[in-house]
């Protein structure tokens, strides 16, 4: 099976650029899986998983990106992303708190990293796409 | 004629102000090393926000709302305008030229008539413009240090601009900063933030890639570009912060360097100084016991 390279890029660096096999994007409208030959897309990402697979379908890393774009061509996926954090470096209890902190705020700022930081607690309890 | 006690102290005054010097060029020679890399690992992103801009921007026709980060107001009459200065002085002529080139720059809006706000960002600059034009100031940004905060200090001051420029305090926002050209040399550049100036973007090549790329766009190209434009102004105030912080090291670096020659040469005059007066005390002295012994 053929292999499409994917980079993922935050601000600040280059955080992952390597050959894979698959990958899930969490696109606005819903989640695009990408593999090698994906038709030219380009799209708004909403809080979420990226998931990485190697050639043989076995999950590779895991990120949480907290919203972003993808550019995705036939040979290439770029996803581009504000802040990246990989999914097992996260900590269940210290996003309850900071869902609990922000709960208490009212602002447009503190209800957009509201809607962020329930999303990372969705993205560390559910397990679908742990296989494909 | 100065004392021989007099020269010594001098040297060593002059030799402990050269290892301050040199100490400070060692460390702005390892901290630009680091703005350095930094700014390096920042491309990648900058450079695929541009691409994707470029290739959407056509597809803006006119716009109200976020839009506007491109299209533009339709006045013309407001401005404001970014000096991006260092924190700290000592490095040669990096934050004068920025502050000068600025207040020109505002000088010759104001003589064609055009309203000037002032967002100094670095102490340096703000305190220069809080002495000369105090009542433009509008908002002022410092200790960002943005080799250790990073992006957020870029998010800060772009989230400030958005939010005036949506109220319709100004039409045109640009941007003053050093431009990293070399370890040793910096260029005082002006860039257009507000409107988004793309007839600039670079890469005539990649230009034409984009053109032959059909993209399906997903939601679809308006909203899009709503996310899209207000994260390329952070992305750009994130460039050019990082782009003036090496370039402010490597001003330091050089500054420094300067600073440890000259106290060299000094240091030597001064020794020169120093061995010439001990020869004429010890010949003067000669002379007075010889002549006394004669005279005996």
């Amino acid at each position: 099976m053929a292999t499409i390279s994917f980079d993922l890029v935050s601000p600040e660096n280059l955080i992952f650029n390597d050959d894979v096999g698959t990958i899930i994007v969490p696109g606005k409208d819903g989640d695009l899986g990408v593999l090698p030959g994906h038709s030219q897309v380009m799209s708004s990402l909403r809080p979420g998983r990226v998931m990485v697979y190697s050639e043989d379908k076995n999950l590779v890393k895991s990120f949480f990106v907290s919203g972003g774009f993808a550019e995705i061509n036939p040979e290439k996926c770029i996803v581009l992303a504000e802040s990246v954090v990989e999914l097992n470096s996260l900590d269940k209890s210290s996003i309850e708190k900071e869902i609990e902190e922000l709960g208490s705020k009212e602002s447009k700022e503190s209800e957009e990293q509201l809607s962020i930081a329930k999303a990372k607690l969705e993205a560390i309890t559910v397990s679908f796409y742990d296989k494909i | 004629m100065p004392s021989l006690k007099d020269i010594k102290t001098q040297i060593n005054s002059v030799g402990s102000t050269k290892k301050i010097t040199s100490a400070m060029k060692m460390v702005a020679a390892s901290k630009l090393r680091r703005s350095q890399e930094k700014a390096e690992a920042a491309r990648p992103y900058s450079s695929r926000l541009e691409e994707m801009l470029s290739s959407l921007a056509s597809s803006a026709a006119s716009g109200e709302g976020i839009i506007k980060l491109l299209t533009g107001t339709d006045n013309d009459q407001n401005y404001i305008v970014v000096p991006v200065s260092a924190d700290r002085g000592l490095c040669g002529g990096f934050n004068s030229s920025i502050n000068r080139e600025t207040f020109k720059l505002v000088k010759s809006l104001e003589g064609n008539g055009k309203k000037v706000q002032l967002m100094p960002v670095g102490k340096k600059s703000r305190d220069f413009f809080n002495r000369v034009m105090k009542d433009q100031i509008i908002e002022s940004f410092v200790d960002l240090n943005v080799s250790s905060t990073g992006y957020a200090s870029a998010l800060n001051i772009s989230n400030k601009l958005q939010e005036l420029y949506f109220e319709g305090k100004f039409d045109k926002c640009i941007l003053v900063f050093n431009k990293f050209k070399s370890a040793i040399s910096q260029e005082v550049t002006q860039q257009q933030l507000i409107p988004l100036d793309v007839s600039n973007s670079e890469k005539e090549e990649e230009k034409e890639n984009s053109s032959n790329a059909i993209y399906d766009y997903e939601p679809d190209e308006e909203t899009i570009l709503q996310d899209l434009l207000p994260k390329n102004v952070s992305i750009q105030i994130f460039k050019v912060l990082l782009e003036s912080d090496a370039g402010e090291q490597g001003a330091r670096m050089a500054a420094m360097d300067n600073a440890t020659r000259n106290a060299g040469e000094m240091i030597d005059s001064l020794t020169l100084k120093y061995n010439r007066t001990r020869q004429a005390f010890i010949t003067k002295e000669l002379i007075e016991i010889i002549s006394g012994a004669e005279s005996i």
